[in-house]
């Protein structure tokens, strides 16, 4: 489950996958704030609140090999 | 200067409204709102009317308001913001986090300058304060308010609308 986080200053959180965070968002910024936020202004605040071991480390990955 | 904490996603359009929501409850008054206590952050766009969106945003969110009041401006988060308070009938708090309204030393300007720092608690002292000029001042307001509302905000030095920095 790809579970992430998304926390509004005003203290609101979701979780959830990344279309539901987007969606979930635009409707607490549209209703609380006034406000109209992008999918991208929305992914750039997302935290991954994820396991560690859930996640892939691009940095440490091996490459991939053919 | 205030600002809210970093801690997530926030309001950041060069001008916006900070709602404070006030109510009688018995022989006092208290915040509430979906941020609780907190200030209530709108954004408010190039064309929105801040008092028509505090209006709407109010009524779709906690229920009709009895009054929408502009009381101070300041600069603060990088934007300038309208505080408003908005009075309501105690019967729409519902579930909403509410607490006391306390009182505090108003945040005073310089000569030439405005205050260094300005507390949440001092734009609401100044918002209540304005609101107590407004109800002797304003029929409209008047009529909106309580007897009870009247005898609180008797308490209250009257002032009217400011720059609070």
């Amino acid at each position: 489950m790809e579970s992430r986080m998304l926390r509004c200053a005003c203290g609101w959180e979701v979780r959830g996958t990344l279309d539901e965070l987007v969606i979930a968002a635009q409707e607490h910024g549209r209703r609380l704030h006034n406000m109209e936020p992008t999918r991208g202004q929305v992914l750039a605040m997302v935290v991954d609140d994820r396991p560690t071991d859930d996640r892939v480390d691009e940095a440490t990955a091996p490459p991939n090999r053919e | 200067m205030m600002t809210r904490a970093p801690s997530g996603w926030d309001v950041e359009s060069p001008v916006q409204a900070e709602v404070f929501v006030v109510w009688l409850h018995d022989d006092h008054l208290e915040l509430t709102g979906p941020c609780g206590a907190a200030p209530w952050i709108l954004e408010l766009g190039a064309t929105d009317h801040p008092v028509a969106v505090v209006d709407r945003i109010v009524r779709d969110v906690v229920g009709e308001p009895l009054l929408v009041h502009s009381t101070s401006w300041r600069r603060d988060r990088d934007a300038v913001i309208l505080s408003f308070v908005v009075v309501i009938d105690g019967a729409l708090v519902g579930n909403l986090q509410s607490v006391p309204v306390g009182r505090s030393e108003l945040a005073r300007s310089e000569a030439r300058a405005a205050p260094r720092e300005i507390a949440h608690a001092q734009v609401v002292e100044h918002g209540l304060r304005h609101l107590a000029w407004l109800a002797v001042d304003d029929p409209v307001v008047a009529v909106e308010l309580s007897p009870r509302w009247k005898e609180i905000l008797a308490g209250y030095v009257p002032e009217p609308f400011r720059n609070l920095g």
